[in-house]
């Protein structure tokens, strides 16, 4: 993966909209369900179509529960992987209705193995 | 009498997502977030018994409407997907919970198993076709 200013976004944005969609749903108490939809409807309307769909796709991480991704800290390090992931598989299954949703779903995966490590 | 509300809930999602989508041209990401959203706020106040399950089959299923055309051209090919989620939601219901993007995940199996299904039946009506020809042939020679 090249480290480049377009790479660097995704990270950051994949970071953001997961820990967004995490603090309105554990810390607002909105719930996984509304937190997604307020955070998608912000990224499809202020954002332009690949990067909504980059901010969606991190959102799914946030909707985990507090056994994945106990602080917010976990949110950051959850969407930190879901945005190499999706750096790394952007044309794999491109145009199947949950591909975004599986991609969430190996990060957060991934962040309850981390947490589970780091006890 | 569960299983058929859920899967009617989510024929109702998965259709209303890819209408939104791909028919007044929304965009996926616009489509599913705000069923989402209005899945998220109606069915727990219209429907406090099954709300809260409603409104995550809901989700689900938006997250398989956001399918291309391409590999789903008509709505019966969503409602097609939107009855296998409906399904796959309810034998998958304690699998997994709490992992975030598991719900697009029991959506992109449903998208794959109906792709699945669809090209097997192609599949198998050429060769019935492939099969039907060279008998004719046999019968002349």
């Amino acid at each position: 993966m090249k480290i480049n200013k377009t790479n660097l976004r995704i990270l950051s944005l994949a970071i953001a909209s997961t820990s967004l969609t995490w603090i309105l749903n554990h810390q607002l108490g909105l719930g996984p369900i509304v937190a997604n939809g307020l955070v998608g409807v912000a990224a499809a309307i202020f954002m332009p179509g690949a990067l909504a769909g980059i901010a969606y796709t991190s959102s799914f991480v946030g909707m985990s529960s507090l056994t994945v991704l106990p602080s917010v800290l976990f949110a950051l390090v959850g969407g930190l992987i879901a945005g190499f992931i999706i750096i790394t598989t952007a044309e794999i299954y491109a145009g199947i209705g949950g591909k975004g949703g599986t991609t969430a779903a190996a990060a957060a995966l991934v962040t309850r193995a981390i947490s589970g490590l780091l006890g | 009498m569960n299983t058929l509300t859920i899967i009617s809930t989510a024929i109702a999602a998965g259709v209303a997502t890819y209408f939104i989508a791909n028919n007044l041209k929304k965009g996926a990401v616009l489509a599913s977030a705000s069923v989402t959203l209005v899945s998220g706020i109606i069915f727990p106040y219209f429907f406090p018994a099954m709300g809260s399950t409603l409104m995550v089959v809901a989700a689900c299923a938006s997250y398989g409407g956001m399918v291309s055309r391409k590999n789903a051209p008509t709505l019966l090919d969503m409602v097609m997907i939107s009855a296998i989620i409906g399904l796959l939601f309810t034998i998958t219901a304690t699998s997994y919970a709490g992992i975030g993007g598991r719900l697009g995940t029991i959506a992109a199996i449903s998208c794959f198993a109906w792709l699945g299904l669809k090209n097997s039946a192609k599949a198998a009506s050429r060769a019935r076709k492939s099969d039907f020809l060279s008998k004719s042939v046999g019968i002349w020679q």
